[in-house]
């Protein structure tokens, strides 16, 4: 990271390790997300990318390493080695948005009111405020004819960007993107990539698994590759799409930008 | 068949919706929470409840009758006809019921449920709030279908005295050496609870819709 020293750190993840049985998915990944960063990660699939994103909010609990969110431990009471308890975990998930691969909305629910269930009954904040603020976000997104529509009617662009609006509501401190442009055709890609440009641009701190290598061009901060559950290769966009360091970044960029 | 009998008759569908409806009340959420317990894999309930289940599957409703009415006396509890026969029937529909409601739960998208735990929705929540609205309306069906079955196993209380239809209408049989028209009558009056119950079920479908229907 070439300016770690003047931002604050928002995520700070440190020697994360995690094996399903034998399998070693994450071993031993260090990164920074600084304040209004955008930081990409790339790498083939089984690289442990999504793993990695899965267990910052500890819906993947690690094996070994730490997690801080603005200087404060995830999933582990403070000072001690106590588990946090599922309650306070959940407390510590809302301060973090996340944005899924194949949407995750509620179906029973409209789309303002996937937008305001968490903001209301986990934040607990007043139903008058989080519904104005919905309407904003959902006009951001260029949705706001759609805030009653069911989910069931919606292209899969419009579902994703329902599910950016519904992690903004919350807020939060960090977002992170789940290869949010993997399950749609080809012609949805660019009103999702648009509206996360527009925040990145607009301040969000946000950590994004992705295929979309224009994306990371042009929008990233900086971009890492993992493979085999290790980092192994970091650098700003520029560098590493021109000059590649590693011999693994070199053939990872032959095969996926054409 | 006299006007009189008739009457008993009514008596004996009143007493039948009664202890039916009873039932079903009680069984509904005892198998909800006989599901739930086994999703959940509450450690040392969960295996007494799959136990349950198995057995009260497996035990024809007159022997439960039976073995309800005669043996809670032997534990000094005393129990009356009707409440035995509620008990039998809840009993009964309950484990039913909760591998209706376990199914639901099982299929329930886990792509839903992730999305309610990372914005930070404690199990509670995400029950009551995400799961629920949408698992009643998938179970209904078969929960309904359920309820019809139970009705129609009903008369197995008819064993400890209980006076619903069908004891009523052999009773009137018995009395007019004519047991056609009493028992004909009582298909009459099952046959009409059952309609009015699936008239029911279709009526909430149409007014709260499938999930995610268009209001």
């Amino acid at each position: 990271m070439t300016d770690s020293e003047t931002t604050e750190t928002v995520l700070d993840i440190r020697g994360l390790t995690k094996s399903f049985g034998s399998n070693v998915v994450l071993d031993g990944v260090s990164l920074k997300v600084g304040k209004a960063q955008t930081v990409c990660l790339l790498g083939p699939s089984g690289s442990g990318k999504s793993t990695l994103l899965r267990c910052v909010n500890w819906l993947e609990k690690p094996d070994q390493g730490s997690v801080y969110l603005s200087g404060r431990r995830i999933g582990v009471r403070e000072g001690g080695h106590m588990a946090m308890s599922n309650a306070e975990l959940a407390r510590e998930r809302a301060r973090i948005g996340m944005v899924f691969q194949h949407f995750n909305l509620w179906p029973h629910l409209s789309v303002i009111q996937n937008i305001v269930e968490a903001p209301i009954h986990v934040q607990r904040r007043a139903k008058d405020e989080v519904m104005a603020e919905a309407e904003i976000l959902l006009d951001r997104v260029g949705l706001a004819a759609k805030k009653d529509d069911f989910p069931s009617r919606l292209s899969g662009g419009q579902k994703q960007r329902v599910g950016i609006a519904r992690a903004l509501a919350m807020k939060p401190e960090l977002l992170l993107f789940d290869e949010p442009t993997s399950a749609l055709d080809p012609e949805l890609v660019g009103e999702v990539v648009a509206v996360m440009k527009k925040l990145a641009e607009g301040g969000s701190t946000m950590l994004v698994v992705t295929h979309e290598m224009s994306f990371a061009r042009e929008t990233a901060d900086e971009v890492i590759l993992m493979d085999g559950g290790r980092i192994v290769e970091t650098g700003a966009p520029g560098a590493f799409f021109k000059n590649p360091k590693t011999e693994r970044a070199r053939q990872f960029l032959q095969r996926y930008v054409s | 068949m006299t006007w009189n009998a008739f009457l008993s008759l009514l008596d004996g569908a009143g007493l039948t919706l009664l202890i039916s409806g009873a039932g079903i009340l009680i069984g509904v959420p005892l198998g909800f929470a006989l599901a739930l317990i086994r999703w959940a894999r509450v450690p040392v309930l969960a295996p007494i409840a799959a136990v349950y289940v198995s057995l009260l599957r497996s035990t024809p409703a007159v022997t439960l009758c039976l073995l309800i009415f005669f043996a809670v006396p032997t534990l000094g509890i005393e129990i009356g006809a009707w409440t035995a026969g509620i008990l039998t029937l809840a009993l009964v529909t309950a484990a039913f019921n909760s591998e209706i409601w376990r199914a639901g739960l099982l299929n329930f998208p886990a792509d839903q449920l992730e999305a309610a735990r990372a914005f930070g929705m404690p199990a509670g929540l995400r029950l009551r709030r995400i799961i629920f609205p949408q698992l009643w309306r998938v179970s209904l069906p078969g929960l309904v279908n359920e309820a019809t079955l139970l009705i129609k196993a009903s008369p197995a209380i008819a064993v400890i005295g209980v006076a619903e239809i069908t004891r009523a209408a052999t009773r009137i049989g018995a009395q007019t050496y004519e047991p056609l028209p009493p028992m004909l009558a009582a298909t009459g009056l099952y046959v009409a609870i059952i309609l009015v119950l699936v008239g029911l079920q279709r009526f909430v479908e149409k007014r709260y819709g499938r999930i995610g229907a268009q209001a």
